[in-house]
């Protein structure tokens, strides 16, 4: 992203932002509501563009071009009419691809074995967002966006989740860029912290996480978490 | 049981009160004459049944393509969804005989009746559910990039598709009335003409047991096609309870 300027019937909502995410890494955009994050992966999405600036993946310009990107969105969006498997293999089909086999596997990694024929509706919320995200992990894009992914769901389910997500992706690592209220699930997931300004947004800092992957649960009560948890909070608040 | 509560009180004040036959038959008469009268009405009744399977397919068909035409193009739904409106406002009554006049009385003027009665039910709730397939859904689709097409038949077809059944099932039920509308205007069979005739000649108890024929086709064309739903779809939209 450089220097990307979005403004809506006269009110900027992103301004002069620039950041990127590097191959295999995990980076994690926070700001308060509001702050225009959806409206961020509206332009990678390509649904809209840039009023200015440029958006690149892999050196090529991708202003305003759709299906460049996986993506992950706050609720599963899962098809209620497909099963697992059919909701996952969706994103290759959208692409022109199947890999049902590939699928399979991944669903019997995420611990959904059993559930491949079963519809949405019989599922918990947690696992339904698993479908939903390994359906984007099934996609041929390089970069996935998570957005929110895990803000509809319980405490406990959302660090199982943390859990989870972390373990699929020290295994695969592909490069992922997501957006966030949460400090804390920043904090324990990313390579790389961005903190947005309220409107309009401006990045007002990057942090680099420097704790060792793989990442242990015990960490979020460290002191060096929490003290890193308040930098990110007193930034956020703008102190 | 209201039904057969109120069969058994038909029955009785026809009893009761003496109600000459040709007045008002007894449930027992019109039972009567629908077994032994059924070589005289059974090929009314097969091109009727035929009229109306055809024309709801025809219907259905029309229905469908003007509801997908009208939801791809959305300046087309503004132009002409106010005229889809008024053609049902005209009486098929009184378009009817002009139909015939124009096309004849071979089977397109009928079909057409027939079209015109069942797209419309098919049409309005086609684009209704093309038009609340659940947003975030399409924003999905679209953030991963599908194209136009691949939005409709993966994500807006199927969402239509319990609507377009209910759609789909009033106008089965239509297609028998328009069939047999189409028939009192002028042809060599069908319940319409066997109604025809029988109240020509005061055969009430007749023109009863076209009514319950009339009735009972329709309930059977509304089975096919909830038996069709079942089988096409599988899922239950939200809110709906689980079966």
């Amino acid at each position: 992203m450089e220097n990307i300027t979005k403004s809506f019937e006269g009110n900027k909502v992103l301004e002069e932002l620039s950041f990127h995410v590097n191959e295999g890494e995990f980076v994690t955009i926070v700001g308060p509501s509001g702050s225009g994050k959806s409206t961020l992966f509206h332009l990678i999405g390509g649904l809209y563009t840039p009023d200015s600036g440029d958006i690149r993946m892999d050196g090529e310009r991708m202003n305003g071009q759709r299906g460049a990107i996986s993506y992950t969105p706050q609720s599963p969006s899962l098809l209620p009419w497909r099963t697992v498997l059919d909701n996952i293999l969706l994103s290759g089909e959208i692409n022109g691809e199947k890999y049902e086999l590939e699928a399979l596997r991944m669903i019997e990694r995420a611990g959904l074995k059993g559930y491949e024929q079963a519809y949405p509706s019989e599922l918990s919320g947690g696992m339904q967002q698993r479908v939903s995200f390994i359906r984007s992990l099934m996609s041929p894009q390089s970069l996935i966006c998570l957005d929110e992914p895990f803000s509809s769901l319980d405490e406990f389910t959302r660090m199982e989740m943390q859990n989870w997500l972390l373990s699929i992706w020290e295994e695969n690592k592909r490069s992922i860029l997501m957006v966030t209220h949460h400090i804390e699930e920043a904090l324990y997931l990313s390579d790389r912290i961005i903190v947005l300004s309220g409107k309009p947004a401006k990045i007002k800092k990057e942090f680099s996480i420097p704790f060792p992957r793989p990442r242990q649960e015990s960490i979020i009560l460290s002191d060096e978490f929490l003290q890193w948890k308040r930098n990110i909070y007193n930034e956020l608040r703008g102190t | 049981m209201v039904l057969i509560l109120l069969v058994a009180i038909w029955q009785l004040s026809c009893w009761l009160f003496e109600i000459p036959k040709w007045l008002l038959p007894a449930p027992s008469e019109i039972w009567l004459e629908g077994i032994t009268g059924w070589g005289n009405y059974r090929s009314h009744l097969v091109s009727t049944v035929k009229l109306s399977f055809m024309g709801l397919l025809i219907g259905s068909g029309v229905g469908i393509i003007i509801a997908v035409t009208l939801h791809s193009l959305p300046k087309l739904r503004e132009a002409f969804y106010p005229i889809i409106i008024l053609t049902q406002n005209i009486p098929i009554i009184v378009l009817a005989p002009l139909l015939v006049i124009w096309f004849g009385f071979g089977m397109l003027p009928k079909i057409i009746v027939i079209t015109l009665v069942c797209f419309f039910p098919i049409t309005v709730a086609a684009l209704d559910g093309f038009r609340h397939t659940t947003a975030e859904l399409t924003h999905y689709m679209k953030m991963a990039g599908a194209s136009k097409k691949q939005i409709f038949w993966k994500v807006e077809w199927p969402y239509a598709l319990p609507s377009l059944f209910s759609g789909l099932k009033i106008a089965a039920t239509y297609s028998v009335m328009g069939a047999v509308i189409s028939e009192w205007l002028g042809a060599k069979e069908g319940i319409g003409v066997f109604m025809t005739l029988a109240s020509s000649s005061f055969r009430t108890d007749r023109v009863f047991v076209a009514i319950f024929l009339i009735m009972i086709l329709s309930l059977i064309f509304f089975a096919l096609i909830s038996s069709l739903e079942k089988i096409i779809v599988k899922w239950k939209p939200k809110g709906e309870g689980k079966n």
